[in-house]
């Protein structure tokens, strides 16, 4: 039998109609799907297996999402993860963050939109790394973004940001390089969808320009993708 | 714990009790009995006025007159707590009633999506031509779009019960610009007109201080109504001016109206006046929309009227921040 070399993901839901449908659709995607249904399996198989992307229920019997990344996290393991989250206020979201989770997605998702999230988590891995959501620092050129405090800062001067404005930040910049639509940026960080909601982005994406003095006909830190949202543009470290 | 904090609490709650308010209320009586009885027995009773009321009737009448008055403060007290409870029971039963009637309204709203849900996916396993089975598909898509904007716009209404909004001073004109934009780019919004007045003489709007996302929902919904409850060539028109206290915007329209006996309703969770019934929608929008303008310190008022001329006014009051 030929070395099965399709990239290994693990998912772990604890729901059998999730699991068995979600794992035929990624397997037809072109990866090797393993799934289990609770945190202290997912754990195990996460040391045994090593995978390339676990995808994890918030919601699980014995451990729950949030508790197994907290320890896979503790044990470095930088596997990239996102986080099924049920609940859809924006504290939960912001906890997926402080977790280390690299992405997620709000129950009940397109799995076309799952697909799109592996693919670009993947892309932005760097194995062993610890990855730039679980860093409490973020730096870009002249910006600092602080998340534990909630403050940004431009070449040490502290920016005056709205929360939404500040969320909408370090989604992009925890995403650098990557396409964000306004649909992405509407529901990882307002959490609802809303019916005029691309204006809604648009608007803070220009207080945002404001703030960092940004040009957007040659943005240093956020470009303008023509018809399909935003990107980050400038190199970002993470500490 | 500090103790003085302890027996704080513990001398209110003794004064609170039951025992010990008639005992306060008793004790004036009773000294004046005792006072009494004591005067008239052990000492030669003492005149204090020419028709000879001694001290110890003195006593008595005094200790008679506090205990009325202290026993009279407390039962108004109690009685006070006896009607409140009354109210308690009356709010609890409503809310009761209140929530069955949301279950049912729920159950009906879920079963129809899902109905056709379990009918299309028959349709797809059963049928054998390429086309039937992608029309099975669309139409089971089409039911989860609605079962997913249900479970959206439920989301959001529990939410806003527990998340603090933002406060940060909105530009009302601006937004209504914003929205009206946005809704007239829908599809129905093609043949009907929408007008946007803003009254901008003598002085600019001040701003309202809110959630600027959670109100450009209120607007939109009001709007996308006007929309739905109007028929091709009517008109509908958005306006706003203030009032010196606030900012009230109205959205108009020339549509069919509702009925009277429907109009105290229509805010309510997941209900459907009979207009209603064959349009797109989750039920709450409405509800949700005026949750967001009480938790900005407004408020959400209709008139509507089916007989000629008829049409329907929604107005928004919100309160214009200090500067």
């Amino acid at each position: 039998m030929p070395k099965d070399d399709r990239p290994l993901i693990l998912l772990a839901d604890d729901d059998p109609s999730i699991a068995d449908t979600l794992a035929p659709f990624l397997e037809r995607a072109g990866f090797h799907v393993l799934t289990v249904s609770d945190g202290a399996a997912a754990l195990d198989k996460i040391r045994s297996r090593r995978p390339a992307l676990v995808i994890l229920d918030v919601l699980m019997p014995r451990m729950d999402g949030r508790e197994a990344l907290r320890r896979i996290r503790r044990e470095n393991l930088w596997l990239p993860a996102i986080l099924l989250t049920q609940v859809g206020e924006s504290s939960e979201r912001a906890l997926a963050l402080e977790e280390g989770a690299d992405d997620y997605l709000n129950k009940p998702f397109d799995p076309h939109e799952l697909l799109a999230r592996i693919r670009a988590v993947l892309r932005r891995a760097r194995p062993g790394e610890r990855s730039l959501s679980a860093s409490w620092t973020l730096s870009a050129l002249d910006l600092v973004l602080d998340r534990k405090a909630r403050r940004a800062s431009l070449k040490g001067d502290p920016l005056d940001l709205t929360p939404k404005a500040f969320a909408v930040l370090e989604y992009l910049m925890t995403h650098p390089d990557e396409c964000v639509s306004r649909e992405r940026l509407l529901e990882a960080v307002w959490g609802w969808e809303y019916p005029a909601g691309t204006r809604t982005v648009d608007t803070r994406m220009a207080e945002l320009r404001r703030a960092l003095n940004d040009d957007p006909e040659s943005p240093r830190y956020i470009e303008t993708v023509p018809a399909e949202g935003y990107r980050f543009a400038a190199p970002v470290k993470g500490e | 714990m500090d103790p003085r904090s302890t027996l704080r609490d513990l001398l209110i709650k003794a004064i609170n009790s039951r025992v010990t308010r008639f005992v306060i209320s008793v004790l004036p009586l009773a000294a004046g009995l005792l006072a009494t009885i004591y005067v008239q027995n052990f000492l030669d009773p003492v005149p204090i006025l020419a028709f000879r009321v001694d001290i110890g009737i003195a006593a008595l009448l005094f200790g008679s007159f506090l205990t009325l008055l202290l026993g009279a403060y407390f039962f108004g007290d109690e009685s006070r707590g006896w009607f409140a409870r009354g109210e308690m029971d009356d709010v609890r039963r409503e809310m009761e009633e209140n929530r069955r009637q949301f279950i049912r309204r729920l159950d009906h709203e879920i079963k129809n999506p899902l109905t056709g849900l379990q009918a299309a996916l028959v349709n797809m396993s059963e049928a054998s031509a390429d086309a039937d089975r992608r029309r099975a598909g669309e139409n089971a898509r089409h039911a989860l779009e609605r079962l997913k904007r249900l479970l959206a716009d439920l989301r959001k209404l529990a939410e806003l019960e527990n998340r603090p909004i933002e406060r940060l001073p909105v530009d009302v004109p601006a937004l209504l610009e914003d929205v009206t934009e946005a809704v007239r780019s829908l599809p129905a919004a093609q043949d009907r007109k929408i007008n946007l007045l803003i009254a901008r003489v003598p002085w600019p709007f001040p701003p309202v201080t809110g959630d600027r996302d959670l109100l450009s929902l209120v607007f939109y919904n009001l709007l996308e109504n006007a929309l739905k409850f109007t028929a091709r060539g009517d008109s509908v028109e958005a306006r706003t001016l203030e009032d010196g206290k606030a900012i009230v915007v109205e959205v108009a329209d020339s549509g069919a109206g509702i009925a009277p006996a429907e109009l105290p309703k229509i805010f309510d969770e997941l209900y459907r006046g009979v207009n209603a019934r064959g349009t797109e929608g989750s039920g709450l929008g409405l509800a949700l929309t005026r949750r967001i303008v009480i938790l900005h310190g407004g408020s959400l008022e209709v008139r509507s009227r089916q007989d000629d001329p008829r049409g329907t006014v929604f107005t928004v009051r919100l309160p214009a921040a200090r500067k």
